[in-house]
């Protein structure tokens, strides 16, 4: 239609078209930022950079709202759960972006208590590298989820690695008992977790799945 | 003791001067039988012998009128797994503060693995979460701490990361963070 509503046009186009359309203008983020790179996201945001040029400016505090989640920093190995909680409560179409080293491969903190890397919890779209990134690889980041929302691209697939691939990438030095290394001390119970608990639990839950 | 509004250098003389005094109290008082050492930036170290040596002197400091000890500042360990300090595993800190007269006093004692050690968090409440990380990452247990449950770690987790002999990339794989649940909702 034209501005002063003279001469009506109509266009014909495919309904899936339009909806994609709509949802690659409209992507609205929910930020989980734990660490440093979430400073790199509140600059994306701001209005130097300002992500709302690309229709990804309505932050979102609730999952159920939002259609990208952006994980901005370190994830510990506590802090998973919560994470993927999150990311089941957003709903469908629904896209992950990786910010920086640690959120896409645990970074320099190759240790105990970090998750190495949140595609072992979720499924993920676009991987952002710098640590941190520059709002301008965030950006890209977003243009690129347009793109692959635009063109279809496949998706990352889930991967489905061997019960010796995960163990392996969970851990550089096994023990003869296979992967829990036994409590030094156990004075005092801790939790639900009892030590036959966790050796038993882990290799039954793989083998049937 | 209040002190007139002066410059803050003047202010911080007069903190050296306490902080100096104290020292010398301290090392009058215990020097005899405990082992006491001034560290890089004179502030006092006392190595106190057991637990109940250790809470007399607390007591002690938090009466006395030159240290008026009435805060907590920090509470760690460290393991002395190659016996440099000592020849028990363990050494519990006890970094302490006055608010009044800004002197500080840390207190050190070792303590070994099989040993318990004894909660402050009665006299000092900030002492109950310390407490917990301490025992978190090195498996100190204190008795008649309220709630002892780890702080940092997962609740399933084996072992205490910040021995010596707990392997730094030793992680433990859940249910909830292994590829292989990747997408089961609910996870296992
Ligand atoms: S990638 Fe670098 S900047 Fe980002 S959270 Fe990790 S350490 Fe911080």
């Amino acid at each position: 239609m034209s501005k002063d509503g003279s001469n009506t046009m109509i266009f014909s186009t495919l309904l899936s078209e339009a909806v994609k359309w709509g949802r690659k203008n409209s992507l609205w983020p929910m930020p989980f930022a734990t660490s440093c790179c979430g400073i790199e996201v509140m600059s994306t945001l701001s209005s130097t950079y300002d992500l709302s040029r690309f229709g990804a400016e309505v932050v979102r505090f609730s999952p159920r709202q939002a259609d990208m989640l952006i994980v901005a920093g370190t994830i510990t190995t506590k802090m998973a759960p919560v994470l993927r909680t999150i990311y089941d409560q957003m709903l469908e179409p629904k896209w992950v972006i990786a910010m920086g080293a640690c959120s896409s491969s645990g970074g320099i903190f190759d240790t105990y208590s970090v998750l190495q890397g949140i595609d072992y919890i979720m499924p993920v779209d676009v991987y952002v590298s710098g640590c941190p990134p520059i709002p301008e690889g965030l950006i890209y980041s977003v243009l690129y989820l347009q793109k692959i929302i635009d063109e279809g691209l496949e998706r990352t697939p889930a991967l489905k690695p061997t019960y010796e691939e995960a163990m392996k990438a969970m851990t550089y030095h096994k023990t003869p008992e296979g992967l829990i290394l036994p409590s030094i001390k156990t004075g005092i119970s801790l939790g639900n977790g009892t030590n036959e608990e966790a050796s038993k639990e882990v290799p039954n839950e793989v083998r049937n799945g | 003791m209040r002190f007139a509004m002066g410059s803050s250098i003047d202010q911080r003389a007069t903190y050296l001067q306490l902080q100096k005094a104290a020292n010398q109290k301290l090392q009058d008082l215990y020097a005899k039988d405990l082992h006491f050492e001034l560290d890089k930036i004179n502030e006092p170290i006392l190595w106190v012998k057991n637990m109940p040596n250790l809470f007399a002197v607390i007591c002690y400091l938090q009466t006395d009128e030159i240290f008026k000890i009435n805060y907590l500042s920090d509470l760690t360990a460290y393991d002395n797994i190659d016996h440099i300090d000592g020849d028990k595993r363990f050494v519990l800190v006890y970094q302490l503060l006055s608010l009044e007269t800004k002197v500080s006093v840390r207190l050190k004692l070792l303590i070994d693995d099989s040993e318990d050690a004894k909660t402050i968090s009665h006299i000092f409440p900030a002492a109950n979460w310390l407490e917990r990380e301490v025992f978190d990452m090195y498996g100190i247990v204190f008795r008649g701490h309220p709630d002892l449950r780890r702080i940092m770690m997962d609740e399933r987790f084996i072992g205490h990361p910040q021995r010596k002999e707990y392997d730094i990339k030793q992680r433990m794989p859940f249910a909830d963070n292994m590829k292989t649940n990747l997408d089961r909702n609910p996870v296992p």
